[in-house]
């Protein structure tokens, strides 16, 4: 089936939980737009439309189909949080949420697909507009303050990448913006044209990947958002953003200029991991807390990008791992919201005599965020710091270690105070926070399972995505 | 005749370094979209008939008509007449900075200098771009980065000419994007911004930190 009719069923789902009447039917539609995400994946893993191009713009390579898979397992678990942390709100709040987050699923599924620069730009821009309705749900002052920032960084950040894709096409004498074709093309392009249509990009898109220079708006986004929509835009839309620059990283591996974008990416992954490790301690906000860890740990998988060679793969198999990992920690956060009706970390504690169960989950997600075995996570740091040490940046190596130990120490004083300091804020303790708990382990788990056993089929998929 | 207005799209962009009323800031945004249709005219004429008719409802319709009747909405509702109430040195800094940006435009397009694109329309283009930022940077007010971003979207438009002409598709694209971003952006601005927070000093915007 082609991908256009997928769209049109999506979209006619959104615009279908627009106008529901009750919960129930907003509860029906979900299931119904999950479900077509079901028959999308069988028709892309067993009906032969894995590799297959549809229509001009999309094909569903390698990259996409995986990244699309962990979209779909992500929100699956999302859409299910969002229902019950939501459930006392008005009606009309409640629909239309569930609307601009299918919406948001859809336009990220068309990022991951898309096979033309200028498709994967249109819909980057859709998804800061489905964003900045998600981001304005609570409708309080600090939302319209994250939304209105949010809406006016991304939209200058998409701006300026847009600038550099229309230099991307003079230098490839505007031929074509098919990813593959462009390839070619652009093997003997302008070096002054390359090198300043990758910065643009890379800043325009940094946004949405949430690495330096544009990560705050991610932050604030992650920060004003419900729980469960911050995991969605903390994984999905992040990884959305990773895709978009990677495959203009790959774009740029025959030109003369690819070591000096290499360094570029070095340098920005190096700032990040600098920001999110000294912001983590700054922060006294468990959302922002979170939100910091993913400009830290994408900081990390731009490193891995930038000092190319096995980093390459590492910086894949990070950010694919990373998804599961900040997903199920975001929705663990989001119970604690629902506990204490806020995120202070100096305000809030004793978690684990609340809830064990999501003081487990936190604790068990903090050892495998900061990449202790059996983390996925140990697998692709140690791959990257293994590639700098081989590529002897002994001072790159140096940086990483110690940023690595401010950020183990930070995290690991932020989840033991909200587990065992002394709680000053009131409890609103439910049935509910149990069962979600328990079905926030189920990402962490399979996370943990990746970090032990890596099956082939996954690393053939990872090793065809990092050949460059 | 382009380059007569691409020379007036240049005095506007110096001009928006010394002006100081919102609703100087807005005539010159309407003047703006009457000069893109100008160029647009002249420079898209091989389109088709469905493209070029696209491109000038973008740019008479949306840049020159719909956008600074918004924005005067705006300045009456909020009743915010200047862009600072002492900024005689910010102004000062402003100008210097604009004169800073036409001079690194003019000098980079030197050296950017290449057949494959347009260089009148790069140069001007980059200094849309840096006047818009330096418009965000430098002035306190929400409207004027409002403002800024517009001038930001009109040298993205300018610079889609430069080197689009053959891709008609990128140029409609960005034109769609343009009108929903710009749309949302204002509409928020018009009836959420000024309820809750006054359309005053961004300062009022800084609550969401660490």
């Amino acid at each position: 089936m082609n991908i256009y009719i997928f769209f049109a069923l999506w979209l006619a789902t959104a615009a279908s939980t627009l106008v529901a009447r009750s919960r129930r039917m907003v509860h029906i539609l979900c299931g119904c737009y999950l479900t077509i995400h079901a028959v999308f994946i069988d028709s892309l893993l067993f009906r032969g439309r894995y590799l297959s191009t549809s229509g001009a713009f999309f094909t569903f390579d390698e990259a996409g189909t995986l990244f699309y898979i962990l979209l779909a397992i992500v929100a699956l678990f999302v859409f299910r949080h969002s229902e019950e942390y939501l459930k006392d709100d008005a009606i009309e709040h409640y629909r239309l949420y569930f609307s601009l987050l299918m919406l948001l699923t859809t336009a990220i599924t068309g990022v991951y697909f898309a096979n033309n620069v200028a498709i994967t730009w249109i819909l980057l821009e859709a998804t800061t507009l489905c964003g900045a309705g998600i981001l304005y749900y609570r409708r309080s002052k600090p939302t319209l303050e994250a939304t209105w920032k949010y809406l006016f960084v991304c939209s200058t950040g998409i701006a300026i990448a847009y600038l550099g894709i229309l230099l991307l096409c003079a230098a490839a004498e505007n031929a074509s913006l098919n990813y593959t074709e462009l390839k070619t093309l652009l093997a003997n392009g302008n070096p002054l044209y390359l090198k300043v249509a990758f910065i643009l990009i890379l800043t325009g898109y940094s946004c949405k990947m949430e690495i330096f220079p544009l990560y705050t708006i991610g932050v604030d986004a992650n920060f004003a958002a419900p729980a469960p929509a911050s995991a969605m835009i903390s994984t999905g839309l992040v990884n959305a953003g990773f895709l978009a620059i990677f495959r203009i990283y790959k774009l740029f591996a025959d030109t003369p200029v690819f070591d000096w974008v290499k360094n570029v990416i070095l340098a920005t992954g190096v700032l990040s991991l600098i920001v999110g490790a000294l912001f983590l301690r700054r922060t006294n906000n468990y959302k922002r807390f979170l939100s910091y860890s993913t400009v830290e740990n994408m900081g990390i998988a731009a490193i891995g990008l930038g000092i190319g060679g096995i980093g390459v793969w590492a910086a894949v198999f990070h950010v694919v791992c990373h998804s599961l990992i900040k997903s199920s920690l975001f929705l663990q956060i989001g119970i604690v919201r629902h506990i204490y009706n806020g995120y202070r970390i100096n305000r809030i504690g004793d978690y684990i005599n609340i809830n064990k169960v999501g003081a487990i989950g936190l604790m068990a997600g903090m050892v495998v965020i900061l990449a202790f075995p059996p983390s996925p996570l140990f697998v692709s740091e140690l791959m990257i710091l293994a590639e700098t040490i081989t590529a002897g940046n002994w001072w790159l190596t140096a940086l990483m270690m110690l940023l690595m130990c401010i950020v183990i120490y930070s995290v690991c004083q932020r989840i033991i105070k909200l587990c065992y300091q002394p709680n000053q804020d009131e409890l609103h303790i439910s049935n509910i926070n149990r069962r979600l708990s328990y079905s926030a382990l189920i990402l962490l788990i399979g996370a943990i399972i990746i970090g032990l056993w890596q099956p082939a089929p996954l690393k053939e998929i990872i090793d065809t995505i990092s050949t460059l | 005749m382009v380059l007569t207005l691409i020379i007036l799209y240049v005095i506007t962009l110096i001009y928006l370094s010394t002006v100081e009323r919102f609703r100087n800031y807005t005539s010159i945004i309407a003047v703006q979209g009457w000069i893109l249709l100008g160029i647009a005219l002249l420079q898209l004429h091989t389109l088709n008939w469905v493209e070029l008719g696209f491109v000038i409802l973008e740019t008479l319709i949306f840049k020159a008509i719909v956008v600074p009747a918004i924005l005067m909405n705006v300045i009456k509702k909020t009743n915010i007449n200047r862009v600072s109430t002492s900024s005689s040195s910010s102004q000062f800094n402003s100008q210097m900075l604009s004169i800073a940006a036409l001079v690194v435009s003019a000098v980079t397009t030197y050296y950017v200098a290449d057949s494959r694109v347009h260089m009148l329309f790069f140069g001007v283009a980059l200094y849309a771009l840096l006047s818009g930022l330096i418009l965000i940077v430098m002035r306190s007010r929400i409207f004027t980065h409002v403002v800024g971003f517009l001038v930001i979207e009109n040298g993205v438009f300018l610079f889609s000419m430069a080197i689009g002409v053959e891709m008609p598709i990128l140029i409609n694209m960005a034109i769609m994007l343009d009108i929903l971003i710009s749309i949302l952006m204002l509409g928020m601005f018009l009836t959420k911004v000024d309820d809750k927070i006054h359309a005053d000093d961004s300062d009022s915007l800084t609550h969401v930190k660490d």
